[in-house]
């Protein structure tokens, strides 16, 4: 009989919860999907260049750690689900269940529409798996084929950890029905006015703004104490008094509406202190923005935890933004209603006025919480691609050369220390493991003048010089042509990193090089800016320069590479042991203070685009759980109110407003319940990428490409418009649907 | 006198063939313009769904409803909405207010949906809150106020809009007996100063007892009907027992 009365009310529910339902399908699709990649199953033909398996484990890890955000979701349409059937479970109990029995059948209801959709999103995720294999494939270089497996380990996976997060908050929800008293359980459908009181949490979010503040000013402060300087320019003597004087304004101004609150006699509403305060919130997240921009322009000697430390301060800047705009769009609303009595008395709209208010009143915290996890899964959509795309760019500028080693001398401080190996190990290792090579570079990198060997402050750091053959020997390995240069003449090299400006600034005032071989002028051809790799620069320059071999003969070599190109691509095995081989013989740190290094195509490449997979699958993952949990809510949210809409509708039929203006109203309804919150988060959410990009826009020219990121954000919009307009218009049916039932039960 | 309310020969039937419930088998009746009619009757009687077909939210099998010479039994459904706006005002056993809306607001949404215009809104709400002694309490919500309150509400809505006929169901049906009371005279009020048709669904004698006629429904038929006339209301109460007592309906009521 149990059983039957599960099956029974699983099926009556499963309408109503169709979009919930919709979303474990579509998560339990994707979680599917990525990890089949890390089934032991799963054997992509990616070729022996490649090591597969080291990616699995990185990817489970991801995959399981976001899914862990669908534990919130279940929870919340569980607690929706409790509340709406509350009355059930105390006629239940009158008929003398036990309030276990209860618990247990409400937990084997939810879970068996939740096995149904974990169970239909498997199916489905052996046939979207294909876009993950075909993804991967992409990202490895290598064409797709399709392969139809069915993978038995991955599915325990996803069986196990849905199961797992479904008894976690069946757990709980079995344990609130055995607490809850019948009496209760019997009157709850008997509020049904909401409660309009607001919960205490923006006053929460006020005292932790206002001690933000406090830390800001306190921070600012410090900061001026120590790194101020009168010589600074206007803009950065801005920054430094803009963040002690605007959180100090924004504190004075609480202070003063705390003493009006406890001294004046009228009333002094809560809702004045925080308008002030959203209005401070304005130019405080410009002027916390403006520090890591002003670090960058003027190599402000801050250090990169002010840098990060002020990040954050946009951050919460931000956050409470949105949460005082979401929870004052109640009383904006009011008061322009109050102030517009040609709007508010406009047919229905007093209706509809009515309707959005009691809304935003009652859930300004759930509508903050969707709208800050927009703007995170925003975020993740658009960063995704950046990042994956400047570690691919970066990797392209890194792995030129199929070996790569190289020498820094930071910590060298004696001139015998410095290295004069040829790497003649390297010959023999080669030799050992069959490698044949087809290009094979040692040379020195040195210091036009030795004076500055001891310049070892970051921003002090000399450019570092190349003789003419060894230059036009790697621009031959590299395919480029030779170029020449006259008696007495240099020339540079560019990191691709370096702007134009920098480039320009550097050129206009070294037209002649002061070296210890004597006065050179630059020549004609000033610069080259073709890459060759970020480990032909001395550390913390853009900048190599390129000298005749006559006077590279008396500087000081500091610096000594070797670049090979081998025949066939290096195995990923072999590749492996090389570099262990290498790094037995030199060492990262030694005893001389020489600093050895050797990059691997093969290994940079196979870990580069392992870790981009994953962090993309990841993101991507992330970004669509985190989209698809928002819009459920926001979806169920009017779905599960259904009993009071109906009410209120059937109202309007009996006060003769016609269906084609009801369904108006609907639609307006669910315009504003959708439209606010994610109206806010895309303001945030273009705040935040707009200052992503402009903080990143020398890599993003450099590595992606303007026009190659504005089509992947193109394509991002795209997922995210069409996923809001389906959530959006089966809401919207579903919605229509629970409205009309209401037709006739007057 | 006029004939504002004409009903001929009503009947509606539930359900499909081999289950036919007849709720209305065949009724026929008048009300005057001005008149507080009455409809008593035991629960299965018939009488909420004679309302619901009068208030044009149901349909009749078979018959014709005249208000004002207009059959709305022939209206097409695009036309009700805006028939009943224009012409009915009702007030509900469970009041119907809207729990997101201050008094006022309830009372200005009927206005507001029959295009009144925008200035006029305040003062007539104010005018007819001073009618039903309601004014302080307009800027409440259904929650803040006593149940007697929000159905006084009701009433205010109901009427603003000089409706004319106001249909009532059970008006009393969630009150205690003295909020009844008052509400009952209210609507004794309305119906004096304003001279507004009520035609009133009860079962409970002591509402009835407001009214100036009464019909008996019974079985989906009209039992008898009863006319207070000069009678005091005490009287006529008495005389509403005697009849519940004869239908066999109202014997509670008597021991």
């Amino acid at each position: 009989m149990y059983i039957k009365l599960i099956f029974k009310n699983a099926k009556r529910s499963a309408r109503d919860y169709l979009v919930y339902i919709v979303t474990l399908t579509i998560c339990a699709t994707l979680f599917y999907s990525f990890l089949s990649v890390s089934s032991r199953y799963y054997k992509p033909d990616i070729g022996s260049d490649y090591k597969f398996t080291l990616l699995g484990d990185s990817m489970k890890l991801a995959i399981c750690t976001v899914t862990l955000i669908l534990l919130f979701l279940i929870w919340f349409v569980n607690n929706y689900m409790l509340r709406c059937r509350q009355k059930e479970f105390a006629v239940q109990a009158i008929l003398g269940m036990e309030a276990k029995t209860i618990g247990r059948l409400f937990f084997a209801e939810t879970f068996v529409m939740g096995i149904c959709a974990v169970g239909l999103g498997i199916v489905l995720g052996v046939v979207s798996s294909q876009f993950v294999t075909a993804m991967l494939l992409t990202a490895y270089g290598k064409s797709y084929q399709p392969t139809w497996t069915f993978f038995p380990d991955t599915v325990l996976l996803t069986l196990f950890f849905f199961v797992l997060i479904f008894l976690v908050a069946g757990l709980f929800h079995m344990r609130t029905i055995q607490k809850t008293k019948v009496i209760d359980m019997l009157l709850a459908d008997r509020e049904n006015e909401p409660d309009l009181r607001k919960s205490h949490w923006i006053h929460v979010v006020v005292i932790l703004f206002e001690l933000f503040l406090l830390l800001m000013l306190v921070v600012g402060v410090e900061k001026l104490y120590f790194y101020y300087d009168s010589r600074y320019p206007f803009l950065v003597q801005t920054m430094f008094w803009g963040n002690i004087l605007i959180p100090a304004a924004a504190l004075v101004w609480s202070f003063v509406w705390l003493l009006r609150k406890i001294f004046s006699k009228s009333n002094v509403h809560f809702h004045t202190l925080l308008r002030g305060l959203i209005l401070f919130c304005v130019p405080n997240t410009f002027i916390a923005a403006s520090v890591p921009s002003l670090m960058h322009r003027y190599y402000l000697p801050l250090g990169i935890g002010t840098r990060n430390q002020y990040l954050l301060f946009v951050l919460v800047d931000l956050l409470f933004f949105l949460c005082g705009i979401i929870f004052l769009a109640g009383s904006f609303l009011l008061a322009w209603k109050e102030q517009s009595p040609t709007h508010k008395y406009h047919e229905e709209n007093l209706f509809f006025f009515g309707q959005v208010i009691s809304k935003l009143n009652t859930t300004s915290k759930t509508m903050t919480l969707v709208s800050i996890t927009l703007v995170l899964a925003i975020f993740l959509f658009i960063a995704a691609p950046v990042l994956v795309n400047w570690a691919m760019g970066y990797l392209d500028s890194r792995s030129m050369y199929d070996i790569q080693i190289f020498s820094h001398y930071n910590n060298v401080h004696e001139e015998s220390d410095l290295p004069h190996d040829d790497y003649g190990t390297v010959t023999k290792l080669l030799m050992d493991q069959g490698i044949e090579t087809v290009y094979d570079c040692t040379f020195h990198l040195y210091l036009p003048e030795k004076k500055a060997f001891h310049n070892r402050m970051k921003y002090d750091f000399p450019a570092v010089a190349i003789s003419l053959q060894d230059y036009n020997a790697i621009r031959c390995m590299l395919g480029l042509s030779e170029i020449t240069l006259e008696e007495n003449e240099f020339t540079t090299q560019w990191h691709a990193a370096a702007t134009d400006d920098e480039r320009r600034q550097f050129l206009e005032t070294h037209q002649t090089v002061t070296t210890d071989a004597g006065l050179l002028r630059c020549a004609k051809q000033a610069y080259h800016q073709e890459p060759m790799g970020g480990t032909l620069y001395n550390s913390y320059t853009n900048v190599l320069y390129v000298f005749p071999d006559a006077a590279c003969d008396t500087l000081l070599p500091v610096m000594q590479n070797r670049y090979l190109m081998t025949a066939k691509t290096i195995p990923y095995e072999n590749a492996h042991s090389f570099e262990q081989e290498f790094t037995a013989v030199y060492p990262e740190e030694t005893a001389t203070g020489v600093h050895y290094g050797i990059r691997l195509r093969t290994l940079q490449v196979n870990e580069t685009k392992g870790t981009c997979f994953v962090l993309q699958a990841a993101m991507l993952y992330g970004a669509i759980v985190l989209m698809v949990i928002c819009l459920t809510v926001l979806s169920l949210q009017q779905l599960l109110d259904a009993g009071h809409y109906r009410y209120r509708f059937s109202v309007l039929r009996s006060l003769g407003v016609e269906e084609s203006k009801i369904e108006k109203l609907v639609l307006k309804q669910l315009g504003v319940w959708f439209g606010l919150p994610v109206t806010a988060a895309i303001v945030v959410a273009v705040v935040v990428i707009s200052y992503f990009m402009q903080t990143i826009s020398v890599e993003i020219s450099a590595y992606i490409g303007f026009p190659a990121l504005l089509s992947q954000m193109g394509l991002t919009v795209g997922i995210l418009v069409l996923l809001l307009i389906c959530y959006f218009i089966s809401t919207w049916i579903l919605f229509r649907h629970s409205a009309r039932l209401g037709t006739g039960n007057n | 006198m006029t004939t504002i309310l004409k009903l001929e020969h009503i009947q509606k039937y539930y359900g499909s063939e081999g289950s036919i419930t007849q709720a209305i088998r065949d009724i026929s009746f008048g009300v005057e313009q001005g008149e507080f009619l009455g409809i008593m009757g035991t629960s299965g009687s018939g009488k909420t769904t004679l309302l619901n077909c009068i208030s044009t939210i149901d349909t009749v099998s078979a018959g014709h409803i005249y208000l004002e010479g207009t059959d709305v039994t022939a209206l097409k459904p695009k036309s009700l909405a805006r028939f009943r706006r224009e012409n009915l005002g009702f007030v509900f056993q469970d009041f119907n207010l809207l729990d997101t809306l201050t008094i006022s607001e309830n009372i200005a949404l009927a206005l507001t949906i029959n295009k009144v215009p925008a200035r006029a809104v305040d003062s007539r709400v104010s005018d007819i809150a001073k009618k039903l002694n309601i004014t302080d309490i307009l800027h409440k919500y259904p929650y803040q106020v006593s149940g007697g309150q929000k159905q006084r509400c009701a009433c205010a809505r109901a009427i603003v809009n000089n409706p004319k006929l106001l249909l009532a169901d059970e008006p009393t049906g969630a009150l205690d007996s003295h909020s009844s009371q008052m509400l009952l005279s209210t609507m004794q009020s309305i119906h004096e100063q304003l001279h507004t048709t009520i035609l009133m669904v009860t079962h409970d004698a002591f509402t009835a007892s407001y009214a100036d006629r009464i019909l008996f429904l019974q079985d989906g038929k009209i039992f008898t009907e009863l006319h207070k006339g000069t009678d005091s209301r005490t009287d006529f109460f008495h005389k509403i027992l005697n009849v519940l007592t004869v239908m066999g309906g109202g014997q509670s009521h008597v021991y």
